[in-house]
């Protein structure tokens, strides 16, 4: 399974109607083809980044359903909606994600995802994107042995995020190497904490801790706090 | 067919070894399988922009093999192979690509040499265009009606033509977003146009250069060499 990233530069005055075209035209138009679902909508959220940023991410059932979804939008029946789209943003950044071998998102079945746009309330995700200086995979793999597995055994009352998804990027389609975590956010006031708190991720501080052991591989990575719409078909 | 375009950031010290990543160990794995073939291996002509900077363009024979492809650099037979290319270079940006209706096509990949075959440098000006907001189609019918047959027009300044023209995939870049891939035909030429100011002719009104602004006014040329091996040149 294919996992479409794109990251949209809205603009401020069609926010509303770019946010509508995906709920009311992308979202159903998608569901009626067997290959291609909305998983989430998240907005970048103001006070902590970028004005107007739209994160979709959207799951195909392969490389076929995505030849498939972009013949549609190229020259297809999503042409128009795409030319809509576009004169509500500046451009957007697209990149195929692939989960890695212990992401615990692996499969969606696609059956099961909802498109008819029930409401919840907002959840907030931090996407971490991370760019090394060491092989990809042992990167990767350091996520998984030094910072989720230790993060997952921490009790559900200390515990900041869960760790939803972990992709690298599919050859040929964004940077090399980089790779992404999805990780939702359980404990808001956690992350009042590590907003205002440098002491505990302080390397020189903690020496042995994931943050010191990971200067070894990277220092380059991006945080963003997205939070999803109301009706995110995933929350 | 999709093109699959990459721009290496390479390790000045590993140029050589990177280069040799490509000639004896992607282009002759790509070539054990029917789904893709290594296209260019070009350099950025040093004195035009970023150092140690080099485009490799891969062709691969649609969606799903593009997919198989994926898979055998995160997970098969080429991984090995790119955890080696880790350590040749800094990073790499890619974008898959599909051509405008109107691009000219390659040979077919059973055509396209997998062994290294020496020939001269060719040079290649590689130009990216970023149409305004809902002015994509309008840029593509006017790049392929107007601006191509103009390069191919006698007595055309340039002396170059375009060899494919490409639009980035949703999902696999930046968008709205155009690629054309030209050769040079005359290094003399491009180096008048480098030293000169454009006459008016070319920039004054009714030119294809003002009316193109109602189109697009931000794009990037690079000055791209072949290397010595390079499968198409």
């Amino acid at each position: 399974m294919l996992y479409l990233h794109e990251t949209h530069r809205v603009m401020g005055r069609h926010a509303a109607d770019f946010e509508a075209l995906y709920r009311e035209e992308w979202m159903p138009r998608l569901a009626a083809s067997d290959g291609a679902r909305l998983l989430w909508y998240l907005d970048h959220a103001m006070g902590s980044g970028p004005s107007y940023q739209v994160v979709t991410v959207i799951a195909l059932a392969g490389g076929e359903a995505w030849e498939e979804l972009a013949g549609r939008v190229l020259a297809g029946d999503l042409r128009d909606l795409d030319r809509r789209t576009d004169a509500c943003r500046y451009e957007s950044e697209g990149k195929m994600l692939l989960p890695v071998a212990w992401s615990e998102l692996q499969e969606v079945d696609l059956g099961e995802v909802p498109s008819d746009g029930r409401e919840h309330e907002p959840t907030l995700y931090m996407q971490d994107t991370g760019w090394p200086d060491a092989p990809l995979e042992d990167y990767v793999n350091l996520w998984n042995d030094d910072y989720w597995a230790i993060m997952r055994r921490v009790p559900a009352e200390h515990r900041l995020l869960d760790v939803v998804a972990c992709f690298e990027v599919a050859h040929g389609t964004g940077v090399r190497p980089e790779a992404m975590l999805m990780q939702k956010i359980v404990n808001l006031e956690l992350l009042g904490r590590l907003l205002t708190e440098t002491r505990e991720y302080d390397p020189s501080t903690w020496p042995g801790s994931y943050m010191a052991k990971g200067l070894e591989l990277r220092d380059q990575w991006e945080s963003k706090l997205l939070r999803t719409s109301r009706w995110s078909p995933i929350w | 067919m999709l093109f699959v375009h990459e721009l290496h950031s390479v390790v000045g010290k590993q140029a050589s070894a990177f280069e040799s990543a490509f000639r004896d160990g992607w282009m002759p794995a790509l070539a054990r399988e029917d789904d893709a073939r290594l296209l260019w291996y070009l350099d950025l002509a040093h004195g035009s922009g970023l150092s140690y900077r080099v485009v490799t363009v891969t062709a691969v024979r649609d969606g799903a093999a593009w997919e198989r492809l994926a898979g055998r650099v995160s997970g098969g037979d080429l991984r090995s192979w790119a955890r080696h290319l880790d350590r040749l270079q800094h990073r790499s940006d890619a974008r898959v690509l599909a051509p405008l209706p109107w691009s000219p096509e390659l040979p077919p990949l059973e055509e396209i040499p997998v062994e290294p075959v020496e020939h001269e440098a060719v040079l290649y000006m590689e130009d990216t265009m970023w149409p305004h907001p809902g002015r994509l189609d309008d840029y593509v019918e006017a790049a392929g009606s107007v601006y191509a047959p103009s390069l191919r027009a006698e007595g055309g300044r340039m002396q170059m033509h375009v060899d494919l023209a490409l639009r980035t995939l949703p999902g696999a870049g930046r968008r709205p977003e155009v690629t054309l891939v030209q050769k040079l035909e005359s290094v003399p030429r491009l180096l008048h146009l480098l030293a000169n100011e454009p006459p008016p002719e070319v920039t004054g009104p009714g030119s294809w250069m003002d009316r193109a602004l109602e189109l697009r006014d931000q794009w990037r040329s690079r000055l791209l060499r072949t290397a010595a091996w390079s499968p198409l040149w």
